[in-house]
């Protein structure tokens, strides 16, 4: 280990008995801030009970869903926009117009729409997901060498073949780009639509800790979602040095 | 890219379609409840108590997003100079850093609900904590990735530690900075929004969550036109900043490559 990860560690550690101290010695309101200790043994409980792995499976599942819809339309839109500039054109005044709309203020409408069901969640996940994927496909379509879409023509290959074979694979690192700043949205729309109006879920379970007072639960449901991000992020991260593997 | 993009006759056509289209089905009825026709919305944005409703609640979204904004850039640019420049202040806080990092900003309103109760002073925390990450780490990197010649050059020249941190590592930074900063505009309006539906009085996200739960969907959608050009405007507005502070910059790139 490097030397100023150990200095880290010892830093983080000084953090928590810091806290555990200032929380027994009742410097702080323990309502507030309980002890770390109290947070840590209701974290393990909950995770052993299934509390928590059942709350962050909802929320995983809307995620999931939202997440890949995106991925599914935004990608193909992106490379039809990136490709042909009449394309672009057409739908670009629409994509402007929605782009600056900040995606929390989507749900009222879906919940119109949709009620406070998975469907709604999943649509909010969707249009807020949908700007970084469609944005960086259309940039990295454009920005491949002209050359290369050339060379597939005068070997004959037709055009569904040299997007498959030429254009996605060219613009493969932008999409990722796309994917993983979409990613860490898609945690946070989750998180928000479950606090607005849903019954299930890890953003739900935090908020009704913290309005039932159950202040460690609360923050053993903060700890979850750190932890859930974090993986999210290495699984990507092992995931897009896979595909792009020979770069 | 074309001259002629200043007109774009093919786009506003097809936005044109959709709205009409849009108009028409709701016209034709039974869906008033919750797809009013367009010109609803608009008819409601001109309605003069709506009109002043609506601005009393911008008023206090673009406040709580200023005050947040621009605290999280002051305390996130200061102590990203520290952490980039101190190799000592970055290996102590780097792996709270790294576990605090990967956490949704949002859920941290239920904590700041806790410590600083329903109103201002807690949906512009939230606004802090989650607009600084995005310039905290762009600010170090922008500050490890200086130039030591630099550095170098200003102590040659007798500036003390102060003064090569504020006239030569910070405008090195720069473009860093303006990264973060970009990239946190429309996250601090998310949260200010969030907040506001969470547990707001009054402010954009408030107005639309209650003219939605009042079942007023054309207020609901005159309420996000205004957010939506508000983040339009803040976006153009920032960009106009960012050319200006930094043009500098680019003249002297220019003549470097020159």
């Amino acid at each position: 280990m490097r030397p100023s990860k150990i200095s880290g560690f010892v830093a983080l550690l000084a953090v928590v008995a810091a806290w555990e101290l200032v929380a027994r010695a009742g410097l702080v309101n323990p309502l507030l801030f309980p002890a770390m200790s109290k947070i840590l043994a209701s974290f393990l409980a909950l995770l052993a009970s299934g509390e928590i792995p059942a709350q962050i499976a909802r929320s995983m599942e809307r995620a999931a869903a939202g997440y890949f819809l995106a991925a599914t339309v935004c990608i193909p839109l992106g490379v039809a926009m990136g490709l042909s500039e009449r394309v672009y054109r057409a739908l670009e005044v629409v994509v402007e117009t929605l782009r600056p709309v900040p995606p929390p203020v989507v749900i009222p409408v879906a919940m119109l729409f949709l009620g406070i069901g998975d469907g709604m969640k999943i649509f909010v996940i969707f249009f807020s997901c949908a700007w970084p994927i469609l944005l960086n496909t259309i940039d990295g379509v454009r920005n491949i060498d002209g050359l290369l879409v050339d060379t597939a023509r005068t070997f004959g290959l037709a055009r569904g073949r040299t997007i498959l074979k030429v254009v996605l694979p060219a613009a493969a690192p932008q999409i990722m780009t796309g994917l993983r700043i979409s990613l860490s949205i898609t945690l946070i729309l989750v998180v928000i639509s479950e606090m607005i109006g849903s019954t299930d879920g890890i953003g739900y379970f935090i908020l009704n800790a913290q309005r039932r007072l159950k202040v460690d639960q609360m923050y053993a449901g903060m700890i979850a979602l750190a932890l859930l991000g974090y993986i999210l992020n290495q699984a990507f991260l092992f995931v897009s040095k896979r595909l792009l593997r020979g770069r | 890219m074309r001259a002629d993009r200043r007109f774009n006759l093919a786009g506003l056509g097809v936005f044109a379609a959709l709205l009409l289209l849009w108009e028409l089905y709701s016209r034709a009825g039974g869906v008033e409840s919750y797809l009013p026709p367009p010109s609803a919305a608009l008819k409601a944005l001109t309605e003069p108590n709506v009109a002043r409703a609506l601005f009393g609640h911008l008023a206090g979204t673009l406040g709580r997003f200023l005050g947040g904004y621009l605290l999280a850039a002051a305390l996130a640019v200061a102590a990203g100079v520290v952490l980039g420049y101190s190799r000592f202040a970055y290996s102590v806080s780097e792996v709270i850093i790294e576990l605090l990092r990967p956490m949704p900003s949002v859920a941290i309103i239920p904590v700041a609900i806790l410590c600083l109760g329903i109103g201002d002073a807690m949906m512009i925390a939230v606004t802090i904590y989650a607009a600084a990450w995005p310039i905290l780490l762009n600010t170090i990197d922008g500050v490890r990735n200086l130039d030591r010649t630099l550095v170098d050059t200003g102590r040659t020249f007798g500036l003390g530690r102060v003064k090569i941190l504020w006239q030569v590592a910070l405008p090195a930074a720069a473009p860093y900075i303006a990264t973060g900063l970009r990239v946190s505009l429309p996250i601090a309006l998310i949260l200010v929004t969030t907040s506001e539906m969470v547990a707001g009085v009054n402010g954009l996200g408030f107005f639309i969550l209650d003219e939605e739960r009042s079942l007023r969907p054309a207020n609901m959608y005159a309420g996000i036109v205004v957010v939506a050009l508000l983040g339009y405007a803040l976006n153009r507005l920032f960009v106009a900043v960012e050319a200006r502070a930094l043009a500098w910059k680019r003249g002297l790139q220019a003549k470097g490559e020159a």
